[in-house]
C-alpha cells in the first residue's frame, strides 16, 4: 500500500487551502444555512412520486439557494425534489466528475449545474459548452428579463453560447474597486474621502502612474500601498485587452505582460509586505499587523464580507481595523469571481430548472434571491453583497458599518460597468499559475526576464493543447 | 519418488484455485481501465467527451512527443533527483532504527513506544501535511523564518517558495518524513520472521551486535528488503501527493514530478488523454526497467539453487522410473 | 544468553540513540499537536498565525461550523468504516491467499502470474484512474461501495509484501503434517497459515486501513450522493470555497478524521510493538 495508493487518496483534499496563492478566480462564498438538512431530507425519498431535479455545485452555496426556494414555493417542493452534488471546486474533481457525468447522461445525469468565473468559460462557450441549454429553451423571456433586471454585461458575455444563446448567468456581480484603511488616507492623503484616495492612486485614470507616484508618498511615510502582487495581479488580469488565448494561440497582452515590470517596480521599491495572497502574512496585513501599514486590497465586495470582515481582527467598530475601511474606484476596472447556473439541454425538467434558474439570476424583485442578497436578508449571518441585476442594486443599500458607513454600492455598481469578460479563457486557471509562477521567478532575482517569458511560453506549450511560437 | 510427484500434480490445482479472487478481480478492476489507457496512447483521443477518436496513422506520435516536451523531461530529472534525496535517508536511518530496535545486547528502553510513534506520519493525510509544511515555511513571516532571524542566522525573512533546490530539499524530506516510519515496520517484521535460533548460535559463537547485524539479519531479511526497494523505487517514480499539494509542482517546475506532468496533462485544462497516457507507458517502462535491475541484483540465489536441485531430483527421479 | 556490558561505549550509544529517537518522537507528533490546537482556535487566529502551541476557546464554535455544513461526523464515519473494514479485509485476506498460492505450491503458470502482480504494481496509478472511472459510470456502480472495496481483491504490493514475508518464514513441514493429518487445503490456508501471518498482516493491515480512510480521491468521484459521503469528502467540502475557508472547523475535521485511524493504528499496534516472531514456531 505504499505511495502508489497514497497518490491517489489526497488528491483534492485541501489543494484549494495550499494552492490558494495559486487560485486565481472563484466563487465568492456565503456560508448558508443547512445543507446537512438537505441530507437527512433525504431520508424521504421513497415517497417516489416527486420529479428528481439533479443540481451538481461546488460549494453549498447554491445548493442553499435552491432550498430556500423549495421553502418559499411549497407548491413547487410538492412536485421536486432536489438530489445534490457537492464536489470541492478543485482541478482534481469538480470539472472530471461533471465532465463524465454530463457525457454520461441517463437519469442521474446532471439538471441543473454551477460552474465557477475560473472555468465558466469551458461550459458556455469551450469544450463543454454542448451540453448548456439556452436560457430561453427553459421557458424564460430571457431578452426582456435580462433588460428589465438589468444584468451586469459582463455576466452576460461570459454566459452567452457561440450560437448568441445566454446558457448561463450569474447572481452576483464581481466588479472590483479598491478597499483601503481610512486612518492611513487620512494620514498620507489628508483626507479619507473616497474621492480623495481615488484621485490619489489615479482612479479610473486606466493607467498605473499615479499609482506608483501614491506609493512614492506612502513609502516616505512608512506604509505600503497593497499586501503583495498578487493584489495587483487581479486588477491587471481581467482589465487587459485579451485573454490569454486568441485564435487558439498564446497571447501575452501587453498589460499582463507589464505586470512584470510593475511586480518587479513594487518589490524593488519596498512598496508592499511582499506577501502571497491567501497566505499567513496577507491576512496579518488585513488586521495591520504585517511589517508596515498597508493601504487597501484590490476586490469585489465579497472580499469585503468574506475575506477582510473576518480578519480585520475585531466584530465592531473601535476593534482591529473594523469601521476604519473605505472603498473607492480602482485605477483600472476589473472583476474577480462569480458562479454562473446552467442547465441540462437534455434534462427533462427544464421548466422546473428554468424556475429555480429565473428566481436565482434574473428575478429583481423584493422576493427574488437577489434582493435578499443584496441586503443582507438572505438568512442567518446573510452579509451585503453586490449581485448582477443592476435593478436591485438600485433599490439597495449598500452601507455597512465595516466601511465606516459607507455605501459600497456607490462604488460598487459603476464597478461592474467596467468588468468585462472578452478576456477570459477556458485555460486561465492553469495560465495564470504557470504566469505568476515565472513572475515570481523574476522578481525574486531568480531569473532574467526574458528568460521568465521563454519559459512561461514553453510551459504552456508543454501542459496545454494551445499553439505557442 | 513417484508418489510424490503425484501429490505434486495434484495440489497444482491449489495455485490457480487460491488465485482466482486476485484474477478476477484484476481482470475486472484493473486490467480493462490499464488497457484502455494503454490504447489511448496511440489515439488522438483529446478533449472533453471525446468518443470520436482514432489510432494515429503514426503511432508513436504521442510518444515522441512527450519524449520531446521539456517538461516532461526536466519532470523525470526532478523525480529521480527527489526520490534519492528521499531514499537515502530513509533507508539508512530505517535500517538504523530496525538494528537498535532488534538489537538483543543493547536494550533500548521504549522501543515499542518509538516504534508506534515512528510511524504515524504515515497515518496524516498528503493534504494535512501540506497545509502544515506551507505554514512552517510561509514568507515573510512564518516559524521557520522566525526562527532564522532570531537566531541571527538570516538578516531577512528567507522566501522558501521561490527557491528551487530549497523547494525540492523540502518535498524530499517530507517523503523521508512521512516515509521512513513505514519502511522501519516493515523492515522490522521482517526481522521478527527470523528464526532465533540462528541468533542463538551466533551468540554462543560469540559475534557482537554489529556482527550479528550484517552477517545475520540482513541476508536473512533480504527478501523484505527487496520489497521495500521495489515499493519504494515504484512509489518514488510515482510521486504525486506531496508534489501536487505543497507547491504545485512549482515555482517553476522544479518539484514538477513525472506524475504531476502525466496528471496536468490529463486534467488540468486540455484533456490530452492520449499524451497523458502515452507518458504513463514510458514510465511504465522506466519503473519496469529499474525494478528489473534491483530484482537482478537482489535476486535470490538460494532459492535459485533449491529450483536447480528440484530439476536435478525430478530428473532423477524420471531416471530412477 | 550473554549478559549486557554496561560500558561506557554502550552507555554513550545508547545517550546518542535516545537523543535521536527523542527528536524523530517531536518531528512525528507535532503535526498532530497543532492538528488538535488548531481546532481549538478560531478561523482568523489560524489564518494569522497558522501554527501555534497555544490552544484557543473556540473548540465549540468549530464544531458547530463543522456540524451545520456538509459534515455529519457520524453519517461519514460509518461510511468511512464501511469502506475501510472491506477495503483491509479483502486487501490482506485474498492477498495473503494469492501470495500463498504463490509460494507453497507449484504450478505451471506461477512465474508468470506473479510477474504480473509485479507490472501491475508499476503502473502510474494516477492514470488508470481514468479508465477506471469511466468503466464505473459505465456499469451503474457510481454511489456504490462495492466500487471501492471490491477492487482491493487484487493488490499487488501487499500480495508482493505477503510472498516476500512468507518465503523465509512459511514452515512446509508443519503444512506436510498438517495434510498427512487429513486437513483439506482451505483449511489448512485458513486455519493454519492465516495466523502464523498474522504479524505481518497487522502491518499490512494498518497500511490498508490508513490508506483508504485517507483516500479521497476515487470517492469523492464515485460518491455523489450526500448520504454516502465519507469524512475525508466531507473535510474536503469545506476547503471547496476557498474564499470563505472555515480553517478551525477544517482542522478541527481533520482531526476527528484522524481520530478513528489513531484508534485502529493503537488497536493493531502491538503488533508493531512486540510482534509475533514467526520463527519462534519453528523452534
Amino acid at each position: 500500500m505504499k505511495k502508489v495508493l497514497s497518490a491517489l487518496s489526497a488528491l483534492a483534499l485541501l489543494v484549494s487551502m495550499t494552492a490558494c496563492g495559486t487560485t486565481e478566480n472563484g466563487n465568492e462564498g456565503e456560508t448558508n444555512n443547512s445543507s446537512s438538512s438537505s441530507s437527512s431530507d433525504k431520508k424521504d425519498d421513497k415517497g417516489g412520486d416527486k420529479e428528481v431535479i439533479n443540481l451538481w455545485a461546488f460549494t453549498d452555496e447554491v445548493p442553499g439557494m435552491v432550498e430556500k426556494y423549495m421553502e418559499m414555493n411549497p407548491d413547487f417542493a410538492a412536485k421536486y425534489k432536489v438530489e445534490t452534488t457537492i464536489i470541492a471546486t478543485t482541478d482534481g474533481a469538480y470539472q472530471p466528475a461533471l465532465d463524465s457525468a454530463l457525457a454520461a447522461g441517463g437519469k442521474d445525469a446532471p439538471d441543473m449545474y454551477c460552474a465557477e468565473a475560473a472555468f465558466v468559460l469551458k461550459y458556455t462557450q469551450g469544450d463543454a459548452a454542448s451540453y448548456a441549454a439556452p436560457y430561453k429553451d427553459l421557458g424564460i423571456d430571457i431578452d426582456k428579463e435580462i433588460a428589465d433586471s438589468k444584468i451586469a454585461q459582463y455576466s452576460v458575455d461570459l454566459g452567452t453560447n457561440p450560437n448568441g444563446d445566454v446558457v448561463g448567468l450569474g447572481y452576483q456581480a464581481t466588479g472590483g474597486a479598491f478597499i483601503y484603511r481610512r486612518s492611513i488616507a487620512k494620514d498620507v492623503f489628508g483626507s479619507d474621502d473616497p474621492k480623495t484616495v481615488a484621485d490619489a492612486i489615479g482612479g479610473g485614470s486606466q493607467s498605473w502612474d499615479k499609482f506608483f507616484e501614491a506609493a512614492e508618498d506612502l513609502k516616505a511615510k512608512g506604509y505600503g500601498i497593497i499586501s503583495g502582487d498578487g493584489d495587483l495581479w487581479h486588477a491587471v488580469e481581467n482589465s487587459s485587452d485579451k485573454g490569454w488565448i486568441v485564435d487558439g494561440k498564446l497571447t501575452i497582452d501587453s498589460k499582463r505582460e507589464a505586470f512584470l515590470d510593475l511586480s518587479k517596480q513594487l518589490k524593488d521599491n519596498g512598496y508592499h509586505n511582499d506577501t502571497q495572497d491567501w497566505q499567513d502574512a496577507w491576512f496579518a496585513d488585513m488586521k495591520g499587523e504585517g511589517d508596515k501599514g498597508i493601504l487597501g486590497f484590490f476586490g469585489p465586495a465579497w472580499l469585503i464580507n468574506y475575506t477582510l470582515g473576518d480578519n480585520c481582527g475585531g466584530k465592531a467598530v473601535g476593534e482591529g481595523t473594523y469601521g476604519d475601511w473605505g472603498v473607492c474606484e480602482p485605477p483600472v476596472g476589473f472583476f474577480w469571481g462569480g458562479t454562473w447556473l446552467m442547465a441540462n439541454k437534455d434534462s427533462s425538467k427544464k421548466e422546473a430548472v428554468g424556475k429555480i434558474l429565473e428566481w436565482i439570476t434574473l428575478d429583481s424583485s423584493e422576493t427574488g434571491l437577489q434582493y435578499m442578497w443584496a441586503n443582507g436578508t438572505y438568512g442567518e449571518g446573510g452579509t451585503k453583497d453586490s449581485v448582477a441585476s443592476g435593478t436591485v442594486m438600485a433599490k439597495s443599500d449598500g452601507a455597512i458599518e465595516f466601511l465606516g458607513g459607507q455605501n459600497m454600492f456607490d462604488v460598487f455598481i459603476p464597478a461592474n460597468d467596467y468588468a468585462n469578460g472578452k478576456n477570459l479563457t477556458q485555460y486561465d486557471e492553469k495560465i495564470n499559475s504557470l504566469w505568476r509562477d515565472q513572475v515570481r521567478q523574476y522578481t525574486s532575482g531568480q531569473k532574467s526576464r526574458e528568460d521568465a517569458i521563454k519559459d512561461f511560453k514553453s510551459n504552456v506549450a508543454d501542459n496545454l493543447d494551445v499553439t505557442v511560437d | 519418488m513417484a508418489r510424490k510427484q503425484v501429490k505434486g500434480i495434484s495440489y497444482a490445482k491449489y495455485g490457480y484455485l487460491f488465485s482466482i479472487p486476485f484474477i478476477v478481480a484484476f481482470v475486472i478492476f484493473s486490467l480493462y481501465p490499464t488497457l484502455y489507457t494503454a490504447t489511448l496512447g496511440f489515439t488522438d483521443c483529446k478533449g472533453l467527451g471525446n468518443n470520436n477518436w482514432h489510432f494515429l496513422s503514426d503511432p508513436f506520435e504521442n510518444f515522441k512527443n512527450v519524449l520531446s516536451n521539456n517538461s516532461f523531461i526536466t519532470s523525470l530529472k526532478n523525480t529521480v533527483a527527489i526520490w534519492i534525496m528521499n531514499f537515502i535517508p530513509q533507508i539508512t536511518i530505517a535500517l538504523l532504527l530496525t538494528a537498535w530496535f532488534t538489537s538483543r545486547s543493547n536494550e533500548i528502553k521504549g522501543k515499542g513506544f518509538f516504534k508506534v510513534v515512528f510511524y504515524m506520519p504515515n497515518i496524516i493525510t498528503a493534504a494535512t501535511v501540506a497545509i502544515l509544511f506551507n505554514a512552517l515555511f510561509s514568507y515573510p513571516v512564518g516559524p521557520v523564518n522566525d526562527i532564522l532571524v532570531s537566531l541571527g542566522l538570516r538578516d531577512a525573512a528567507y522566501q522558501f517558495s521561490v527557491d528551487k533546490s530549497a523547494s525540492r530539499i523540502i518535498v524530499a524530506f517530507i517523503q523521508f518524513w512521512t516515509w521512513y516510519g513505514n519502511t522501519m515496520i516493515i523492515l522490522i517484521s521482517g526481522v521478527l520472521g527470523i528464526s532465533p535460533d540462528i541468533y542463538e548460535a551466533a551468540e554462543i559463537d560469540g559475534a557482537n551486535g554489529v556482527q550479528t547485524f550484517f552477517k545475520i539479519t540482513i541476508p536473512n531479511i533480504k527478501t523484505v528488503l527487496l520489497y521495500n526497494l521495489v515499493t519504494s523505487l515504484v512509489g518514488g517514480l510515482n510521486m504525486y501527493d506531496i508534489p501536487k499539494l505543497y507547491l504545485n509542482g512549482g515555482p517553476d517546475n522544479a518539484t514538477l514530478t513525472a506524475n504531476v506532468f502525466i496528471y496536468n496533462q490529463a486534467f488540468s485544462g486540455s484533456y490530452m488523454y492520449n499524451k497523458a497516457a502515452a507518458a504513463s507507458m514510458i514510465m511504465f517502462v522506466i519503473i519496469s526497467i529499474c525494478s528489473a535491475i534491483l530484482f537482478w541484483i537482489m535476486r535470490d540465489r538460494d532459492e535459485a539453487k533449491i529450483q536447480k536441485e528440484i530439476k536435478a531430483a525430478k530428473k532423477a527421479a524420471k531416471k530412477g522410473v | 544468553m550473554s549478559v549486557v556490558k554496561k560500558d561506557a561505549g554502550s552507555r554513550a550509544f545508547l545517550i546518542s540513540a535516545y537523543i535521536f529517537c527523542g527528536l524523530l518522537t517531536v518531528l512525528s507528533l507535532i503535526p498532530f499537536v497543532i492538528m488538535i490546537v488548531n481546532a481549538t482556535r478560531s478561523t482568523t487566529q489560524i489564518q494569522q498565525h497558522a501554527i501555534s502551541l497555544i490552544p484557543g476557546t473556540n473548540f465549540m464554535k468549530n464544531f458547530a461550523v463543522l456540524t451545520s455544513k456538509t459534515f455529519n461526523p457520524w453519517k461519514g464515519f460509518i461510511n468511512s468504516l464501511i469502506i475501510s473494514v472491506g477495503v483491509t479485509a479483502c486487501t490482506v485476506y485474498f492477498s495473503t491467499m494469492t501470495a500463498y498460492a504463490v509460494v507453497a505450491y507449484e504450478w505451471k503458470l506461477k512465474k508468470p502470474f506473479f510477474t504480473l502482480i509485479m507490472c501491475v504494481l508499476m503502473i502510474p496509478a494516477t492514470i488508470t484512474s481514468i479508465g477506471f472511472y469511466q468503466f464505473m459510470y459505465k456499469i451503474g456502480m457510481t454511489n456504490n461501495f462495492l466500487a471501492i472495496i471490491l477492487p482491493a481483491i487484487a493488490s499487488p504490493p501487499t500480495v508482493f509484501f505477503m510472498r516476500q514475508y512468507m518465503i523465509p518464514s512459511l514452515p512446509m513441514e508443519i503444512l506436510q503434517s498438517a495434510r498427512i493429518d487429513g486437513a483439506g487445503e482451505f483449511r489448512i490456508f485458513n486455519q493454519i497459515v492465516l495466523p502464523m501471518m498474522k504479524p505481518a498482516m497487522a502491518t499490512q493491515a494498518i497500511f490498508a486501513f490508513v490508506s483508504s480512510w485517507n483516500n479521497l480521491f476515487l470517492p469523492s468521484i464515485l460518491l455523489t450522493k450526500n448520504d454516502k459521503y465519507t469524512m475525508p469528502i466531507m473535510v474536503s467540502l469545506l476547503t471547496g470555497d476557498i474564499y470563505k475557508t472555515e480553517y478551525g472547523a477544517i482542522y478541527l475535521g481533520l482531526f476527528l478524521t484522524v481520530l478513528p485511524l489513531l484508534v485502529v493504528y493503537f488497536l493493531l499496534s502491538k503488533y508493531i510493538i512486540a510482534g509475533v516472531a514467526l520463527g519462534g514456531l519453528k523452534g
